[in-house]
């Protein structure tokens, strides 16, 4: 993006007095209120729109602890007669582990584990220092973060998937029968929720806090 | 990029800004409120559901895992077992169950439980759903919420009957639990309408106590005059009318069973908990009187000195000869200490039945007793029955007994006054039974059974029966040896030739001729009687009945026995000696003179005898058709028959005495004269 060294700083649109497009990235004068070419609302990037990345990021947070106590997925072998066994999310690693599938238990953790609990301190992360100062370094690897938190987000929903495809799949009436847990639809509203949280970032935010040479480091605090 | 403004935020981007902060603040915070809200009504709902934990006892916990194994009401499961530990002694075991909030409630003390397992009984396999799911604990209550609790023994086997089942529980109670188990069917007509259970040994008295439970709406089938009876296993009687087997359902061969019936009408409803007897059959439920009458018999006691052998429970009561009860107990009591022993019989009387009404009341029974009593009503036992080896109470009215009265202070039952029994042979009168008839003379009278089958064969096959044609043979035999000596007397007199033998002979001749005329002449009596014997037997209606026939052939036979026919050849015999004696003499004496007259006396009488004996032919054709036709009468009854077998013989000895009447007559028709003169 910025192509020079060291002493050039970067002009940033906000510093250019213009107003980008989150749609279509067109930039407009400050004073626009609408993206003429694709008909979006133009906003300014404004650290109170951190508001609704907090919001979500909190819903999907409060989502995942349910996902976490409930059980995911219930399993029952010859309706119920055999006993239906219920697993949470860490008891089917576990159980996983028991029985030695231990690469499947590693995918399971990590989808269910650790990428929605890595993808809620990177967007708390990301909120918390969106607009502070910071130097062209870590402004990039906060956007590498953000990138990564925005792509990733829609494969955290691989255990719902598994639930909903295997709760599809195995329904063999007496013999056995796969239903989704509470956890399940926990799950996937945390995962949701992180989502919306992650695109409710507006990852202009991450420029706002670019040392300026020339000007006053009060311009990026507003 | 174009030229540089002045960079300075417009006053729009601030608007903007603060119309996002305030529209920002109230709408998005809303979703993690809501989130938070639901997840916590969520994890609040969860909490406050999670029900109530109660306790069980158990002997053991076969079967049940914590965390797995279910507590089920009505077969839907309405808690958890969560842990399972140890009574404080070890002796027990206690599971925690969780319980759903919403029967938890419910659960109060009158709660049972119970592990289901899978079972094999007579009845059939239960609970084989458990094999595979693996046992779980049933529990049971009803709506009714009494006294909460939460701790609860459990029960060794699931009970046979819920709590709130719709029907009515009665008590049986029976001498001896014999083939009866826990949960036999309780059978009405048939029909399986309840069942049996909670079979204990009653506390106070020598009995076995079953519950049953008649279930809706079959018990109000159930009165005060029902009667209940054994139906376990298959009983084997030998009777007048052969042997009987009855076998009822194999359900019943192997667990028993009772069955009942109303067999009269008038009874009350009965209330649950009415005590009913059971009877050992169904014919002896059917004979009992007691339980057939409603209302309530009386008890009355009766003490007696005499030996009770014979007296059974359930003997009857008798008054005025009609069957008024039965005798319930039989006990030895004692008057006070150290005083006689005595018997005391419980009997039990109908009031219905002493012709009070149907609504008689005990009461009203006793003092009716009391009142017959008064005029000399007595107790006393007496024998029964046609062998008199069994014993029976009489009520009897005893004239001149001493005043007594009805002993209303006894315990536990009145004691109506008795009297002593005839019944000093009684215990020897089994025996006695058995001696009589052992003393039946059944030898005798087969004795003299063989005796006279003996003397009948006897006369039947005896000489003299059968010497009777014999009989006659020989007399005409004897006959015809004395006309041959006629005929040796005439050749000596021929040769001798002497006229005064000649005379005499001739006198003698001539009285001996005058004799065989007298002789001939009856012969056409007699003859005549064998004709007309002959016409009586021709003119018989041989068609009529047998008896008839057999009496003209007794009359046959006795006409051949009769002194008539015996004497024919016994004259002709004594004529001949006497003429033979006269030829003798004539032989001696001088009789040429009178020899013409005698000798034509002599043809005379010769003439006669011939004229006589013609008729014989026709008599014997007679008699020979007669004999014809009563054979073939005779045939018609057939060969076997007694009647014809003795006719045959008749026939045969008539047949018989015929031909030697018909000699005889051939000898004399032949030679007339030879019969005098051995010519």
């Amino acid at each position: 993006m910025s192509e020079d060294g060291h002493p050039a700083p970067i002009l940033t649109a906000h510093r250019a007095g213009l107003l980008g497009c989150r749609s279509c990235g067109r930039v407009w004068p400050q004073d626009r209120q609408t993206c003429d070419r694709c008909g979006a609302d133009l906003v300014p990037p404004d650290r109170r729109g951190l508001q609704k990345v907090w919001a979500w990021w909190a819903a999907g947070l409060i989502m995942y602890v349910p996902a976490n106590l409930f059980p995911m997925m219930r399993t029952q072998t010859f309706a119920g007669l055999q006993g239906s066994s219920e697993a949470t999310i860490l008891q089917g690693v576990v159980e996983l582990m028991h029985y030695g599938n231990y690469d499947i238990a590693i995918i399971v953790f990590v989808a269910s584990v650790v990428v929605p609990v890595a993808k809620f301190l990177a967007i708390a992360w990301l909120a918390m220092v969106a607009g502070r100062p910071a130097t062209v370094e870590q402004a990039h690897t906060r956007l590498k973060i953000y990138e990564v938190v925005e792509f990733i987000g829609r494969w955290s929903m691989i255990d719902v998937f598994v639930v909903a495809i295997l709760s599809a799949l195995v329904q063999l009436g007496f013999v056995a029968s796969i239903h989704p847990g509470p956890a399940a639809v926990s799950f996937a509203l945390s995962v949701a929720f992180t989502m919306l949280s992650a695109q409710s970032f507006d990852p202009r935010l991450i420029w706002r806090g670019l040392p300026l040479r020339s000007r006053t480091a009060t311009e990026g605090q507003d | 990029m174009t030229d540089t403004p002045p960079l300075k935020p417009a006053s729009p981007v601030r608007k903007t800004a603060a119309r996002a902060a305030q529209a920002g603040i109230n709408v998005i915070w809303l979703v993690p409120i809501v989130a938070l809200i639901v997840t916590l009504g969520i994890a609040w709902n969860a909490y406050a559901d999670r029900g109530e934990v109660i306790e069980v006892e158990f002997a053991d916990a076969t079967g049940v895992t914590p965390g797995e194994t279910a507590l089920r009401f009505r077969e839907i499961t309405v808690g958890q077992v969560e842990s399972v530990s140890f009574t404080s002694d070890l002796s027990r075991v206690v599971v925690k169950i969780r319980v759903d909030k919403d029967v938890a409630p419910y659960i109060d003390a009158e709660a049972s439980f119970w592990i289901v397992r899978p079972q094999v009984t007579a009845q059939g396999v239960t609970r084989l759903d458990t094999v595979l799911t693996g046992s779980f604990i049933e529990g049971y209550w009803d709506a009714n919420v009494t006294a909460p609790q939460d701790h609860f023994v459990g029960l060794d086997r699931a009970p046979l009957i819920r709590v709130d089942t719709p029907g009515t529980q009665v008590t049986l109670s029976m001498e001896n639990a014999d083939g009866i188990s826990e949960g036999a069917p309780v059978l009405y007509r048939g029909v399986q309408v309840g069942r049996m259970e909670n079979l204990r040994l009653a506390d106070t008295e020598d009995q076995v106590i079953a519950d049953a439970f008649i279930e809706a709406p079959h018990d109000k089938r159930l009165t005060t005059s029902t009667v209940f009876w054994d139906t376990s296993g298959f009983s084997l009687s030998l009777g007048a009318s052969g042997v009987s087997f009855n076998v009822n359902s194999l359900s019943s061969v192997l667990q028993g069973g009772v069955a009942f019936d109303t067999l009269v009408s008038g009874g009350r409803p009965v209330e649950p908990g009415h005590v009913y007897v059971l009877q050992p059959d169904e014919e002896t439920a059917r004979n009992d009187i007691l339980a057939s009458e409603s209302g309530e018999p009386l008890r009355i006691a009766m003490l007696i000195d005499d030996s009770l052998q014979g007296l059974a429970k359930g003997a009857d009561v008798q008054f005025q000869g009609l069957r008024v009860g039965q005798v319930t107990d039989l006990a030895v009591t004692l008057d006070q200490p150290g005083g006689d022993i005595r018997q005391a019989v419980t009997l039990a009387i109908s009031p219905a039945r002493l012709g009070l009404g149907a609504e008689a009341t005990p009461e009203d029974a006793l003092a009716f007793l009391q009142q017959a009593v008064a005029d000399g009503l007595r107790a006393r036992v007496a024998s029964a029955g046609f062998l008199g080896t069994s014993l029976k109470v009489e009520l009897v009215e005893i004239p001149d007994a001493e005043p007594a009265s009805i002993d209303l202070d006894a315990e536990p039952n009145p004691i109506i006054p008795s009297v002593a029994g005839d019944l000093d042979d009684f215990s020897a009168s089994a025996q006695g039974f058995m001696a009589r008839i052992g003393n039946l003379p059944f030898e005798e009278v087969l004795r003299s059974a063989t005796d006279m089958m003996n003397s009948i064969t006897a006369i039947a096959s005896s000489d003299d029966t059968r010497a009777i044609p014999e009989a006659l043979r020989q007399t005409l035999d004897q006959t015809r040896g004395a006309a041959t000596d006629i005929g040796t007397m005439a050749r000596d007199l021929r040769d001798n030739g002497t006229a005064e033998n000649i005379a005499r002979l001739v006198n003698e001749a001539a009285a001996a001729a005058e004799a065989v005329k007298l002789a001939a002449a009856d012969a056409p009596a007699m003859v005549e009687q064998i004709d007309a014997a002959a016409a009586a037997v021709e003119e018989f209606n041989f068609s009529e009945i047998s008896a008839q026939a057999e009496g003209i052939l007794a009359d046959l036979r006795a006409m051949l026995g009769s002194e008539d026919a015996e004497q024919l050849p016994r004259n002709l015999s004594d004529t001949l000696e006497a003429a033979s004696g006269l030829l003798n003499d004539l032989r001696d004496g001088d009789a040429a003179g009178s020899l013409n007259d005698a000798l034509d006396s002599a043809s005379t009488a010769a003439d006669q005898v011939a004229q006589s004996v013609q008729r014989l032919p026709q008599l014997i054709q007679r008699l020979e058709a007669t004999a014809a036709r009563a054979d073939g009468v005779l045939a018609s009854y057939g060969d076997r028959s007694a009647f014809n077998t003795e006719a045959i013989n008749m026939l045969r000895e008539l047949r018989r005495a015929t031909a030697a009447f018909g000699s005889l007559a051939r000898l004399i028709e032949r030679n007339p004269r030879a019969f005098i003169l051995g010519r």
